[in-house]
């Protein structure tokens, strides 16, 4: 435990001394929190719906980080480090890939979970928005889509040959996923093909669970997301350990 | 005397081109070795089969009676490593670069007194990246020996060192040495090695061409200095 709390504190403050996941992670999702705010208001969701726009976009919005953290930082660190010899340096050591693996997720699920606290105030104090659904369920769902879209990073950082590869996968993940996924666009005012495109993506599934617990809309058409979610989770998580590479 | 390396007959080649060929020896503890050659003779190459970063293609390899590969984690506890590049995170700072690293051991030696006896306690809040070459070559020294290891691997012991700090490095060293450190480590500088092997292996080609002392190699070779008598060891003409 001391050697991950130790490790674990070097590689944040390298971490945030880098400051792109301190813009991308935390920053970007308040400022599109706000733009949203500054476009709709208090209005309605739709005519007739119990709860605004603002407050149906917070499950998405709060995903963003998520999705930066897990498809962006974590693979190109992970990458990086093996590109840069690092981790060959940590092999001739008795540290095991998983611990190395496991002070990473756990430097960018604090990200994302800085990030989610700073979207959820932005939207209580400025926008006067509530919270309508539960909060144990939303951390719940928060964490399953947390933990899936960080086993496809670890999977992509494990497996990719170089830095090249690595950048290159993230960005064919990446980007589809964060417009397309209604994390920026949101999902409600998409066209209906689109929509459909959309519905492939598992940041989309993860976003439907975020949304339904967020607004306490009831749980039925949601086991399907959990189920991709978790199996996908399981998957990537289990190639990235065994495929694990140090040089 | 207890062996704590043995290499036996390594044989390793890349892409069809051999890099190392039957490659036996073995290291007494307390003892420094030498590993020598030119550039590409296979010296890296041999360590890292030794230490398990790479596969020889046959022949076997242990480290205090573990094989490196199997019980990695059990054997790094004790062992120390410099590799020839050396390695490190963007932007991390001396003193958190040796935090991390003692972090991973379950006994690590104080790396401030590592910092101090090498010269680089006024660094340890300076970046790595921002640190001359010996210095940065000293600080790697102070990484392998943070385990507090009874075997150190160290690969161009002193390349960017200057002739002062070479001889402080050579000082520290002999010190370990003499509380039982075991050593193995490759060298351009013969007047290192003199000062510094109690046995040495010259390679040629990816094969050993001698094994033995210092003065062995001279008394072979009929030369007066150990400089000649290397050179006569890796030039193949002149010993015809």
């Amino acid at each position: 435990m001391k050697a991950f709390g130790e490790h674990f504190n070097t590689e944040l403050k390298l971490s945030l001394r880098g400051m792109d996941m301190v813009i991308f992670a935390i920053c970007m999702p308040v400022i599109v929190m706000i733009i949203l705010g500054v476009i709709y208001g208090s209005k309605a969701a739709f005519d007739g719906a119990a709860y605004t726009f603002m407050e149906q976009s917070f499950g998405a919005v709060t995903a963003i980080a998520i999705c930066v953290s897990g498809v962006m930082g974590l693979p190109l660190v992970i990458s990086d480090y093996r590109n840069r010899k690092i981790l060959k340096r940590f092999r001739v050591t008795p540290v095991s890939p998983a611990m190395l693996l496991a002070v990473q997720v756990a430097v960018y699920a604090l990200y994302t979970l800085v990030s989610l606290m700073l979207v959820y105030i932005t939207i209580k104090l400025f926008f006067g928005c509530v919270f309508g659904g539960s909060l144990f369920l939303f951390l719940g769902a928060y964490l399953l889509v947390m933990l899936s879209m960080f086993s496809i990073g670890m999977m992509v950082g494990g497996v990719a040959p170089n830095v090249k590869t690595a950048n290159l996968f993230c960005c064919v993940l990446y980007f589809p996923m964060l417009i397309f996924s209604g994390t920026t666009l949101p999902y409600e005012i998409m066209p209906k093909a689109m929509q459909r495109i959309s519905d492939f993506m598992p940041l989309t599934q993860g976003i439907k669970l975020l949304k339904a617990a967020s607004l306490g809309l009831p749980m039925e058409g949601v086991m399907l997301p959990i189920i991709v979610m978790a199996v996908l989770a399981l998957i990537c998580a289990g190639i990235s350990i065994k495929f694990f590479r140090w040089e | 005397m207890e062996t704590t390396v043995k290499a036996e007959k390594l044989c390793k080649s890349y892409a069809g081109i051999k890099a190392i060929e039957n490659i036996s020896f073995s290291i007494c503890r307390g003892e420094v070795f030498g590993l020598l050659g030119a550039n590409g003779a296979g010296k890296t190459t041999a360590i890292e089969c030794i230490l398990g970063t790479k596969i020889a293609d046959s022949g076997t390899a242990s480290i205090l009676g573990m094989n490196p590969q199997k019980n990695r984690k059990k054997l790094f506890e004790r062992v120390g490593v410099q590799f020839q590049e050396s390695s490190y995170q963007e932007k991390i700072r001396v003193e958190e670069l040796c935090e991390e690293t003692a972090s991973l051991y379950r006994e690590a030696a104080d790396f401030r007194k590592l910092l101090t006896r090498f010269g680089l306690h006024e660094k340890a809040k300076s970046p790595v990246n921002e640190l001359s070459g010996g210095q940065r070559q000293r600080l790697f020294i102070v990484l392998a020996l943070i385990p507090d290891p009874e075997v150190v691997f160290l690969d161009e012991l002193t390349t960017a060192l200057d002739a002062k700090a070479r001889r402080e490095v050579w000082k520290c060293l002999s010190e370990l040495k003499d509380k039982g450190l075991t050593i193995l480590l490759t060298s351009h500088f013969m007047d290192e090695v003199e000062a510094l092997c109690d046995r040495i292996m010259i390679l040629k080609n990816g094969e050993s061409v001698f094994c033995g002392t210092v003065r062995e190699a001279i008394a072979t070779s009929q030369r007066e200095k150990f400089e000649d008598a290397y050179l006569w060891f890796t030039d193949g003409e002149e010993k015809l």
